[in-house]
């Protein structure tokens, strides 16, 4: 298993700063992790195989019966008694502030000892073969059509250990994630981006999909050099599934982030049990709901991986909390504490995010619609988990008219509106179903974790801009 | 303690190396409505290591992370693996930039205080704007950092920059009887200065508690639309980024030196300047990630792209005698813009986008509007849940800037950005 040696290693030292920290606060936790990361890239004139986004150390939580402190640092070797006393007087608070602490009930601290560990085959490559499999796809890119001026292709794998240690409770996982990335710079008479991109837990599978993809990402290339800008308007419209996934990423997930519950910044609060969404819409969260980018065994808290159904039949249902919101709301934490790394806070964040398939035909879908767009590809999103306004930028669309897809780009395209009204709208959800794993999501403008999100196609109605 | 350089320097296979280290020590305040939820404290280092191989008349590289828990032998295998790497990638040569010594702390007057009085005196600040009956700040997280970053070479750089910088995030709340509604708000500074801090955030007070009465304005609607720093900042950042070196080198720039951005137009002309410091400024920086020292660049002067920026490596493969290393700042000349002028016909002022949403390729500018201020000719009234787009084009051609300048995260320039004739639904 190739969970890290060196948090393996750790393992006794985790647990003495727990007991030593211990003699101050009931509740201690101590989250070890080792991200490693790699960045394999080709373009027609440079390359590069180094380091990616990477991360290892530590961070102590802890409760005092009231309130949350935290610390962050690179190492827990050496003398713990020392150590904690660094760390007691790191998060002192200044004594006009210490009478303002909140209060919540104890957290539990439920004994278990566990092992995790999802299989990848990034053994099976070295970096000069994966170089090689970049560079191959540039070169097939840049041959394919004189207007590309310029191919870049990327591997990005990178493998996951986490330590988790409290008093009772001893967890490790270990998983592996990797996207890849094919775009081409295309220039016939007027300069175009256009991309695919992949994610999966296995590069052979990635490999086999970009090769899969070189004529059709050079196919959109042309399209969206012929691409209008649409006509701002109230249309009906077709989701991929990309698409579905930014609706339930910013349309309704970041409004059951349960922190948000606990500053009355989330108008769901309110809604809970009552209908948010059409009654064939049903939206899951969680990193064991599906097999993706966020699909750890469990969360930044220690709390195990749920599949939280968040919208039942158009029915908000439920929402995804972190420890330190469930302790406030009194609510069972849900395993959606994350962290953007070790240095930061862990929030209630979203994992594998997704609308179930229904039963409708995606050509029917299509012929349902007089006149309207498909939409294609995230391209970005912003939350409004108050308001529930909503802003989501899609790469592309293509103009249906009279049932059938026509060859009119438009390009970008940006919806908005009211969240209710468009998952109100949705009238209907097709049979099929896929989610991408190549998401980032902040909150707010920072806290970057990794996502993913998807579903079937929906039928919606919406204003594009 | 492991001596990274060392370790670089005694290996006989590498032609080059940089060691970047960026050292943090924060203390994070957390409130959940007035109450404080959470303390934070942070102690970390950060170092990356960069080895450069020279072989078949190209120049490989490779960049790796070291950690405070690897040892001596893990670094050296890992200087191996990334030389290894190195050898695979086949680049154009370049020069590291050369040797030079500095040390500069950027001006603060938040230096040797106590990080957690500190942070009770910027909480209360933020607070005391909590004053708007009916409003109130739901969640403040107040982020305070002494960063100390210091990058070396094998050509004998060696830089050390330290810098204080906050970094508050307050949620302004007004709660009625039919509906709560919020604005988003972060307040990034150098140098603190309490009444301006519970100033900025009292006006978002005020701004949210015209949220509470905003409506929807009939559309469709063309209209001038008024843009303020962030929405400018982004504008400013997209059409630098198009000029940078590494764009220019990968074909991915749409603008060469000589297009006219603003061909016919009628508006205040463009005239943006890349900088290394900008006063007050968090992004600030007296050397790049190359160490390269950093020489402030006009991009664009009256509208016409005059010249391009970036790192020292993109820079010497584009020939350019003296690159201007990456700078991170940019500022934008003011206009000609009179408070007065903006209302001389029918206007919606921006307060708060879910996002501006821009496109260089496809000539696309718009967002939808949270929050903005309608002047219809006669009276002004807070609107909300529109969408606003336009051409790109059309909007550089004929834009207005301010007279009156401000400083946002990494941009200088003007605070309020006339847009003529957008498209409003």
């Amino acid at each position: 298993m190739p969970f890290s040696t060196y948090l393996d290693s750790k393992r006794a030292d985790c647990a003495a700063l727990v007991s030593e920290l211990g003699r101050h606060f009931s509740y201690v936790s101590v989250l070890g992790t080792d991200v490693r990361a790699t960045v394999i890239r080709a373009d027609r004139r440079s390359s590069a195989v180094q380091d990616g986004r990477g991360e290892c150390g530590f961070v102590v939580k802890m409760h005092d019966g009231r309130s949350f402190f935290e610390y962050s640092l690179d190492d827990i070797s050496g003398d713990k008694a020392a150590l904690a006393q660094r760390i007691l007087e790191a998060v002192k608070v200044d004594p006009a502030l210490a009478g303002r602490m909140i209060s919540t009930a104890a957290l539990s601290d439920e004994p278990m000892t566990r092992d995790f560990a999802r299989e990848n085959d990034f053994s099976q490559y070295n970096d000069a073969a994966l170089l090689d499999v970049c560079r191959e796809l540039c070169g097939e890119l840049t041959a394919k059509d004189e207007h590309v001026m310029n191919a870049i292709v990327m591997l990005q794998p990178f493998e996951v250990s986490k330590l988790f240690v409290t008093k009772n409770r001893q967890l490790s996982q270990y998983y592996g994630w990797a996207n890849g990335y094919l775009m081409v710079v295309y220039n016939d008479g007027r300069m175009v981006h256009a991309r695919h991109v992949e994610g999966e837990d296995h590069l052979a599978v990635i490999i086999e999909n970009l090769r899969a993809h070189t004529d059709s990402v050079i196919g959109l290339a042309k399209h969206l050099t012929k691409a209008t800008p649409i006509t701002p308007g109230v249309y009906d419209v077709i989701t991929d599934s990309s698409i579905t996934g930014l609706i339930a990423h910013e349309a309704f997930g970041h409004g059951v982030e349960m922190d948000q519950f606990v500053k009355d910044r989330a108008l769901a609060k309110q809604f809970v049990g009552r209908y948010v969404a059409s009654p064939i819409a049903n939206m899951h969260d969680g990193a064991a709901a599906a097999h993706s980018v966020a699909s750890y065994f469990f969360d930044d808290d220690g709390v195990l991986a749920h599949d939280t159904q968040i919208i039942r039949n158009g029915i908000l249902e439920a929402g995804l909390s972190d420890l330190g919101s469930a302790a406030q709301l009194g609510t069972v934490p849900t395993g959606n504490g994350r962290r953007d790394s070790y240095k930061r806070k862990a929030y209630s964040r979203m994992t594998n995010t997704f609308f179930e398939p229904g039963q409708d035909k995606l050509e029917d879908m299509i012929a349902s619609v007089k006149h309207g767009y498909m939409l294609f590809e995230t391209n970005n999103g912003m939350e409004d988990p108050k308001n529930w306004q909503i802003q989501c930028t899609a790469e592309y669309g293509i103009e249906i008219v009279d049932g059938k897809l026509t060859d009119h780009y438009v390009s970008p395209v940006v919806m908005s509106g009211s969240v209710p009204e468009l998952l109100k709208s949705i009238s209907m959800v097709s049979d099929n179903f896929k989610v991408i794993g190549s998401g980032m999501c902040g909150k707010g403008y920072k806290e970057w974790v990794r996502v993913s999100d998807g579903g079937p196609n929906l039928k919606v109605r919406v204003k594009l801009g | 303690m492991m001596d990274v350089k060392q370790l670089l320097s005694s290996n006989s296979g590498l032609d080059g190396w940089r060691v970047t280290e960026t050292a943090t020590a924060s203390y994070e305040l957390f409130f959940v409505h007035k109450k404080l939820e959470t303390v934070r404290a942070t102690d970390t280092v950060d170092t990356s290591a960069t080895v450069y191989v020279r072989h078949d008349g190209k120049l490989g590289d490779s960049t790796f992370a070291v950690y405070p828990s690897m040892t001596e032998q893990d670094v050296a295998a890992k200087i191996g693996a990334a030389a290894a790497r190195a050898r695979l990638v086949f680049n154009e040569p370049y020069e590291l930039p050369e040797a030079e010594t500095l040390s500069v702390s950027l001006p603060t007057n938040m230096e040797n205080r106590d990080m957690k009085a500190l942070g009770r005196e910027i909480a209360d600040a933020v607070f005391a704007a909590d004053t708007v009956e009916g409003g109130s700040i739901n969640a403040c997280e107040i982020f305070l950092y002494h960063e100390t970053v210091k990058v070396f070479n094998s050509r004998g750089v060696r830089k050390t920059q330290s810098i204080y910088r906050v970094m508050i995030e307050a949620i302004p709340t007004f709660t009625t009887d039919k509906e709560s509604v919020e604005l988003y708000e972060d307040h990034r500074f150098t140098t603190f200065d309490a009444e301006k801090v519970t100033a900025e955030i009292a006006a978002r007070m005020r701004e949210v508690r015209d949220r509470s009465l905003a409506v929807k304005p009939a559309t469709p609607m063309k209209v001038n639309v008024v843009l303020r720093p962030q929405e400018i900042s982004h504008l400013v950042r997209d059409l630098a980024r198009d000029l940078n070196y590494a764009s220019v080198y990968s074909h991915a720039n749409l603008h060469k030196v000589g297009d006219d951005l603003q061909s016919g137009g009628s508006g205040d002309k463009l005239t943006v300047t890349m900088k290394g410091i900008v006063e007050g400024s968090e992004r600030s920086a007296s050397f790049d990630a190359d160490g390269a020292a950093l020489h402030d660049t006009c991009i664009i002067e009256n509208g016409v792209v005059k010249s391009y920026y970036g790192s020292t490596r993109f820079g010497q493969y584009l020939g350019v005698k003296q690159p201007s290393g990456e700078l991170p700042c940019a500022r934008l000349e003011p206009g000609t813009l009179k408070a007065e002028d903006i209302k001389k016909a029918p206007c919606i002022e921006c307060v708060s986008l879910s996002g501006l949403q821009l496109d260089l390729y496809n000539d696309y500018i718009g967002g939808e509007i949270r929050l903005a201020y309608y002047y219809d000719g006669e009276k002004t009234v807070p609107i909300t849940g529109i969408s606003m787009s336009g051409k790109l084009s059309d909007v550089l051609s004929t834009l207005r800037l301010s007279e009156t300048t401000t400083v946002q995260g990494a941009y200088e320039g003007p605070d309020k950005l006339l847009m003529r004739e957008i498209s409003v639904l």
